[in-house]
């Protein structure tokens, strides 16, 4: 008969704990989601903390500081846009929970800038923001499939994709290394996949290719990874990887006074990052380099001089950096995005104004981007600079020399592209 | 009384359902979500106490046959296309299949070997997936198990999808796993556990018992795994860490490793930590570390303060307590 009461005990409290839970469900709202009379509301997840938060930690801090000084300067039409921010720690499970919770219990409007191709990934077919309308504006990656409108139909890219990024490299090597030598570290899966593809279309031919997993860079496997360019004697080394794997390679290369030409890849390739892991400086000196923005030294540049007072004041005491620029010039073109959304932004509306106003959004980049009806794609290429031997990359000869590009077939051609001037005070028009 | 014991107890399970099924229609998406999320952990706690409680093997690898299970579950819905009970059927098949690998070499070992050894795996196998491009690296595999049926309207969301689909799988796995419990090899089990030389003494052979529990176990854990993989929409090495291994076994202690009865309590508790965690944080305005650290503390902390309070779990003290009482009683 115990079992009996205390079965029945138990049953009584799972289901009152239950409903319990029900009962604090909220009803739907009416107007759009994320938006009130006051306030937007947008959601961003990406490693806050762990191993992969190295430098993009910095995102986040970046982003409010330009939301701050939007809102003390009006904001959207009266309405102070806030940044919800979730660590997902680079965890693809972690990525879709915080998502959840972003999109089901905070009720943002939109997703900005969620980082990783894996996580986004996760993301889209968990989540699916996509069928729920939400709109995903930049993501933190440059893998060209997202800019799939049919797969991803709310989600747009910003950086350049690195089948881009591998075009102008290679049309690069073609111009100034013909004949050499050419080695490429890559990792392999969708980031390793898209470089490829764009070498490939850029017709290159490796003397040795090294693919290295995600996770496994460390200085032991940089050894390892060296001791195979020496032996195919490859005049130029390619580092087509993330920071970690960048910085593993030019520490143990240091080390061994191994020293090709090094040629960088924009996503491995902010000095601030790589000189934190105790790389010195001067091993950067004179590797090739690409960035789709100004150099984050150039403070003749309005954007960056802009920018650079606006954090530094904002987040004292951390160095201004390419993560930061990025994010502050993410922050910057949703601002744009939600003006031009119309005075009562919706979710709808929104997307409209990307496709017909995107390509004009004034930002910090040196190359166009290519938003339309049709296209979901962001930046399209890169200026092409040297590291100095304080390590910081600048333009060669001083000025931006831009190409562009596209993730097809496309060639690659020197930009005329007249970037739009700072709005006034820096506020969306 | 005795009687009962023996029989199937398929009538709870049933009303289970039928009350999770206006449930889900009742809640918002978030729960129905979070749902999920407890049906999973309700599954790999099971597994736990199942191989720990019932049988006396410690298990810390629990993460890593997850992750066969998932990558199983993955592989085989990518390749073949099949559906996906089927697919669900083969994680449990191959999880299980690795499980009972293991457990003729744990048969061997006791104690903090094998923890030691089940630890080796649960660090080392998820990473395995990167030395195979068919698992697809780090960024692992897509497993989409698609839209739910037009036919059940409009308004179905993909959550309520997968919170039916994972909850009808717990009960069934559940009913089957009570049964099996009260069974022969339940009693075998638990014959073992309580003092082996006396098992064996009394004919049973204990080192097929324990490999049978291991694979049995595993078993159960490639279904939670496949389940976890189908509510994230990927399978991938990050998903299944070392931290899930600790917190899946948190949640057996929080249940109460004897018995299955406590198990919700356990699943619950990990599912609710992060949002009180959130709370918490939020009302006290502090850091993003602090944030991301505070649901590791909590668990930590609950860990600690189970083993010292409820060392077996609240269920089991409830239990115990009014058995004393009732002795007392007759005594009287």
């Amino acid at each position: 008969m115990k079992a009996l009461h205390r079965r029945k005990l138990l049953t009584a409290t799972a289901v009152l704990a239950v409903f319990g839970l029900a009962a604090t469900a909220i009803p739907a709202q009416a107007a759009e989601v994320g938006v009130t009379s006051t306030q937007i509301k947008l959601g961003m997840t990406l490693p806050m903390t762990g191993t992969a938060s190295l430098g993009y930690n910095k995102i986040p801090g970046a982003a409010k500081a330009y939301f701050d000084y939007l809102n003390a300067n009006g904001g959207i039409n009266g309405r102070k846009v806030t940044l919800v921010v979730k660590d997902d720690r680079y965890v693809p499970t972690e990525a879709v929970a915080k998502t959840n919770e972003l999109i089901l219990k905070d009720k943002v409007m939109a997703l900005l800038a969620p980082l990783g191709t894996a996580n986004v990934k996760a993301v889209a077919s968990s989540v699916n923001p996509g069928r729920r309308g939400v709109p995903v504006l930049f993501v933190n990656t440059g893998f060209s499939g997202f800019a799939d409108a049919k797969k991803y139909p709310t989600t747009y890219t910003v950086l350049p994709s690195y089948i881009m990024e591998a075009k102008i490299m290679g049309q690069y090597i073609k111009e100034n290394f013909a004949g050499k030598k050419i080695g490429l570290l890559y990792q392999d899966d969708d980031f390793g996949t898209d470089a490829l593809a764009g070498f490939k279309t850029a017709g290159i031919n490796f003397a040795v290719k090294v693919p290295y997993a995600s996770g496994s860079q460390s200085a032991a496997a940089a050894a390892g990874w060296i001791t195979k360019f020496k032996a195919a004697e490859a005049d130029v080394v390619i580092l087509f990887g993330v920071s970690s794997a960048t910085s593993a390679m030019l520490g143990v290369a240091a080390q061994l006074k191994y020293a090709p030409q090094w040629m960088l890849g924009s996503v491995g390739g902010d000095a601030t990052t790589i000189k934190l892991t105790g790389v010195p400086a001067g091993v950067l000196y004179n590797a090739i380099g690409f960035s789709p923005v100004p150099a984050t030294t150039d403070m003749k540049d309005e954007y960056v001089k802009f920018f650079s007072d606006i954090y530094t004041k904002a987040v004292p005491g951390s160095a201004f950096d390419l993560n930061v620029l990025l994010g502050m010039n993410t922050a910057f073109m949703a601002a744009q995005a939600l003006k031009a959304a119309g005075a009562n932004p919706t979710r709808k509306s929104l997307l409209a104004a990307i496709d017909s106003k995107g390509a004009t959004f004034a930002n910090s980049a040196l190359v166009p981007a290519a938003y339309s009806k049709t296209s979901h794609v962001g930046l399209t290429g890169y200026w092409v600079g040297k590291y100095s031997p304080a390590g910081d990359l600048s333009p060669v000869g001083g000025t931006y020399v831009s190409y562009t590009t596209d993730s097809g077939a496309g060639a690659v051609v020197k930009t005329t592209y007249k970037r739009p001037a700072m709005p006034a005070k820096g506020l969306p028009n | 009384m005795h009687k009962r014991e023996n029989s199937s107890h398929l009538i709870p399970f049933i009303i289970g359902g039928v009350i999770l099924y206006f449930l889900s229609g009742m809640v918002d998406e978030l729960r129905v979500y979070q749902g999920a999320s407890i049906a999973v952990y309700v599954v790999a706690i099971s597994s736990i106490i199942l191989l720990t409680g019932y049988s006396g093997q410690v298990s810390l690898g629990n993460g890593a046959l997850m992750a066969v299970g998932a990558y199983a579950a993955a592989v085989s819905h990518i390749s073949w296309h099949l559906p996906i009970v089927v697919c669900f059927f083969i994680a449990v098949i191959a999880a299980a299949l690795g499980g009972a690998l293991l457990g003729a070499a744990a048969a061997r070992l006791s104690g903090p070997y094998l923890a030691g050894t089940t630890l080796a795996l649960a660090i080392g196998l998820p990473s395995l997936a990167n030395q195979f491009s068919i698992l697809g690296g780090e960024q692992g595999l897509l497993f989409d198990v698609g839209f739910p049926p037009l036919s059940l309207g409009e308004e179905f969301t993909q959550y309520k999808w997968f919170f039916w689909i994972a909850a009808l799988a717990t009960l069934i796995m559940m009913w089957l796993l009570q049964n099996i419990l009260r069974s022969r090899y339940g009693r075998t089990w638990r014959a073992g556990r309580g003092n082996e030389v006396a098992a064996q003494l009394s004919g049973i052979n204990t080192a097929r018992s324990k490999i049978l529990a291991f694979t049995l176990s595993a078993g159960l854990a490639g279904l939670a795994g496949a389940m976890l993989s189908m509510t994230i929409g990927t399978v991938s090495p990050s998903a299944f860490p070392l931290a899930l291994s600790f917190s899946l076994l948190t949640g057996a202690v929080l249940s109460g490793v004897t018995t299955l009865s406590g198990v919700m309590i356990g699943a619950v508790t990990l599912v609710a930590i992060p949002e009180v965690a959130d709370v918490v944080a939020h009302n006290l305005g502090t850091s993003e570390s602090v944030t991301t650290n505070l649901p590791g503390l909590m668990v930590s902390a609950l860990l600690i303060l189970t083993v010292l309070f409820v060392p077996n779990g609240p269920v089991e003290q409830h239990r115990a307590r009014t058995a004393k009482k009732l002795a007392a009683q007759s005594n009287k």
